[in-house]
């Protein structure tokens, strides 16, 4: 019998591919070669990359009407091709953390300007995994110690105070952010960046600030549930041959 | 005699997870924590099911799942697939080493129960003594 291909898989096993625009937008980014002619005909074909990549170019405006960049061009222009790097890897990153928490918690998660929210203060919680091979970061998702003890709970089943274990809501947020990376890795690999996930790192911290590696690129985002808010930043490092 | 289903899974969240959803059938969770204690685990205790993560430290699923299909007792056991690991050359590597399904995480409860269900037969523990006899 003839191997199954990947398309008879996807359907046999129910598996949900990325958007055609990121899958494109990400493959043309992993060439290196690409030019901001294609990229930009490709992303103006996708409203919500967009929107996205004109808010990167007009990070003081509050409101589209602020925009000085307004169209995808202007934007690209302006934010060049390491941004778009960002943007391509963020875009499934963002949608694998929706994803997650509506399957696993029921919860529909916006995104939102981390601006808008109230920022953490004192000890959070601070998950973090890092990427490697052709592509190259670390994820990290900072919460409040309450956040996340919600979470764990909505996750396991249980009443938020039946969680006394700091340890127990810690494996849970190890392994909510594995589930998110992982879906966000497979699609790297999928658009010709191969790379492997490191083991989940789960700590309690007051530190909100991140280290960056030299020459590499932030994109920070931000999710609002009621009474929840989560704080995402995607570090990509340059690439790998 | 109960259904055994082998859980392989460095995840503790993850094997939580899945004991609660078979809670209310009448089988026996095995645990392992990675693919060396989940060929142990399979070769004592023959389980009718495996569920099986990639992504795990010692052993990962796709060099477990290799090795028990080239086990003579063991190669004939299904396996189900529950991992976050969606990538097309992965998913391709593993249905070519025999697997019965696939499910990503994140997953609904309610999934992972049609997809055991396809596999073996799920009874539901009796949960209600039967009334006295008048």
């Amino acid at each position: 019998m003839p191997a199954a291909t990947y398309l008879e898989l996807e359907k046999k096993y129910g598996l949900q591919p990325l958007p055609d625009s990121v899958m494109r937008l990400t493959q043309l980014v992993a060439r290196q070669n690409a030019d901001l002619d294609q990229i930009g005909k490709l992303i103006s074909t996708d409203p919500v990359l967009s929107q996205r990549l004109l808010r990167a170019a007009n990070p003081r405006a509050a409101s589209e009407e602020d925009y000085s960049a307004t169209t995808v061009e202007e934007a690209l222009m302006r934010t060049g091709v390491a941004c778009v790097l960002l943007l391509a890897m963020s875009t499934p990153l963002a949608d694998a953390l929706l994803k997650t928490f509506q399957t696993m918690l029921g919860w529909k998660l916006v995104g939102c300007r981390p601006g808008t929210l109230e920022a953490l203060t004192g000890q959070h919680v601070a998950c973090k995994i890092g990427f490697a091979g052709k592509a190259n970061g670390e994820v990290y998702l900072r919460l409040s110690a309450n956040t996340a003890r919600l979470i764990a709970a909505g996750i396991l089943g249980l009443p938020p105070e039946a969680l006394t274990n700091d340890a127990e809501v810690d494996d849970t947020m190890g392994e909510l952010l594995n589930i998110c990376t992982g879906n966000f890795k497979s699609n790297l690999c999928d658009a010709g960046l191969e790379c492997k996930l490191q083991p989940p790192q789960v700590r309690r911290t007051s530190e909100t600030e991140d280290e960056l590696a030299d020459g590499g690129g932030r994109e920070r985002m931000a999710f609002q549930a009621p009474n929840v808010n989560l704080f995402v930043n995607l570090h990509v490092n340059p690439f790998n041959e | 005699m109960p259904i055994k289903i082998l859980s392989v899974d460095d995840s503790r969240t993850i094997r939580l997870i899945v004991g609660r959803t078979l809670r209310p059938f009448d089988c026996v969770l095995i645990e392992a924590g990675n693919g060396e204690e989940g060929l142990a685990a399979a070769a004592r205790e023959k389980p009718d099911l495996i569920l099986l993560d990639v992504t795990m430290p010692v052993m990962d699923g796709v060099t477990m799942l290799t090795q028990l299909r080239e086990t003579p007792e063991l190669k004939a056991t299904p396996v189900i697939m529950l991992t976050a690991e969606s990538g097309r050359e992965n998913v391709l590597h593993i249905a070519r080493l025999g697997v019965r399904d696939y499910l990503v995480k994140p997953f609904k409860e309610e999934q992972l129960l049609e997809k055991i269900g396809k596999v073996v037969s799920l009874v539901k523990k009796e949960t209600a003594a039967l009334p006295a006899a008048a």
